[in-house]
C-alpha cells in the first residue's frame, strides 16, 4: 500500500518535473536557452556589488535578475530585448561591455589613441637619437 | 617652449581629473536612474498591513508623490525612518512605501513599533516591482510628478536636510507645473 502510494507520488513528481523549464540544479531544461542564459548573465553587472556579474554574485538582487533573465528567455525574448529591458531600468552601467555608440566612442577608442600616442613618441625619440652621433 | 608647456598641461589635466574623481562628496556607487523623465512603472501589490487591500500607484495619477523603497533587513532604512516620520508630519506629498524583499510580519511589527510615515505600503516580496523601478539598494526614494513621470531619484537615507534641499524645491516646481 505504502509502496503504491510512494510510486504514485514519485510518478506525479516526475511528471511535474518534466514540465518544469528549470531542472533540479536550477538549469534551464532547454540546453540552448541555458547557454544563452549563461552568456547574458556574464554580461550583466550586479549593481549591489558593482564589480561582479550577476552570474557570479549571490546578492539577492543578482538572484532576482537571474530569475528575470530566465523567465524572459523562456518567454522567447531575444538577447537584445533582455539587455534593453535591463538598461531601460538600470542604465548603461548594468552592461559590462558598453555598446559601440557615439557617446561610448571615447571608451572604445581610448586604447587606440593611447597606442597611437605611444608609437608617435617612440618614433620621435628614435629619430632624434639616430641623428645624434654615437658617443662610444 | 613645448618642453615646459606640455608637462604643465598634463599636470593641470591631472588636477582637474582628480578634483572630479576624488571628490569626497561624490558617491561612486550612486548611479543615475534612466527612469528620470520617463513614466513611473505601474504596480498593484497587496498592502503590507492588509493583504486583502491593493496598493497601486495608478490611483495617484495627477498627484505628486514619493515612493520610498525600504525593508526591515535594511539597516540604513531604520536610520532613515525617524526623518521620514518627521517629513510625513509636514504633509507635503503622499509618501508611498515599497517594502522590498521582506516578510509581512516583520514589516508590520516595524511599522507598529517605530511608527508609520506612509500613506500606504506596497508589499513587493519577490522584488519584481523593484526591478521595474531599477531599484538596486535600499533605501531609495523616487519623486513622481502629476503626469506620472519620475522626476528625481535619491539613493541612501533621506535626512531633513536632504528633504529641504533636494525634494521640497522639486515638489514645489512639480506642483506648480501641473496646477
Amino acid at each position: 500500500m505504502l509502496v503504491v502510494a510512494l510510486a504514485g507520488v514519485m510518478g506525479a513528481f516526475s511528471a511535474f518535473a518534466a514540465e518544469q523549464p528549470v531542472d533540479a540544479n536550477g538549469q534551464l531544461a532547454d540546453r540552448q536557452l541555458q547557454m544563452r542564459f549563461e552568456q547574458i548573465a556574464k554580461e550583466l553587472r550586479c549593481l549591489v556589488c558593482q564589480n561582479e556579474t550577476i552570474a557570479d554574485s549571490n546578492a539577492d538582487l543578482a538572484i532576482d535578475l537571474r530569475r528575470q533573465v530566465r523567465e524572459m528567455l523562456i518567454a522567447g525574448n531575444s538577447d537584445e530585448a533582455i539587455f534593453k529591458f535591463m538598461t531601460d531600468r538600470y542604465g548603461e552601467f548594468v552592461r559590462f561591455a558598453p555598446p559601440l555608440e557615439t557617446k561610448t566612442l571615447l571608451i572604445w577608442g581610448a586604447p587606440f589613441i593611447a597606442l597611437l600616442l605611444g608609437v608617435s613618441i617612440i618614433y620621435r625619440v628614435v629619430r632624434q637619437r639616430s641623428r645624434q652621433p654615437l658617443d662610444e | 617652449m613645448w618642453k615646459f608647456l606640455l608637462p604643465f598641461a598634463a599636470f593641470v589635466a591631472l588636477v582637474v581629473l582628480f578634483a572630479f574623481g576624488l571628490n569626497p562628496k561624490r558617491d561612486i556607487h550612486a548611479l543615475p536612474s534612466p527612469l528620470i523623465g520617463k513614466p513611473a512603472p505601474e504596480f498593484a501589490l497587496t498592502d503590507v498591513l492588509d493583504a486583502s487591500r491593493v496598493v497601486s500607484n495608478a490611483t495617484l495619477k495627477g498627484q505628486v508623490y514619493i515612493l520610498n523603497v525600504w525593508g526591515t533587513w535594511c539597516v540604513a532604512c531604520r536610520e532613515e525612518h525617524e526623518a521620514l516620520l518627521e517629513i510625513a508630519q509636514q504633509h507635503a506629498v503622499p509618501i508611498i512605501g515599497l517594502d522590498w524583499k521582506d516578510e509581512r510580519a516583520r514589516a508590520r511589527q516595524w511599522l507598529e513599533q517605530l511608527g508609520n510615515p506612509y500613506q500606504a505600503v506596497a508589499f513587493d516580496s519577490d522584488g519584481r516591482t523593484a526591478i521595474e523601478w531599477g531599484v538596486y539598494g535600499a533605501p531609495e526614494t523616487y519623486l513622481v510628478d502629476r503626469q506620472g513621470r519620475v522626476i528625481y531619484k535619491f539613493i541612501s537615507p533621506i535626512t531633513q536636510k536632504v528633504w529641504d534641499h533636494e525634494f521640497l524645491p522639486r515638489i514645489a516646481a512639480a506642483s506648480r507645473a501641473g496646477a
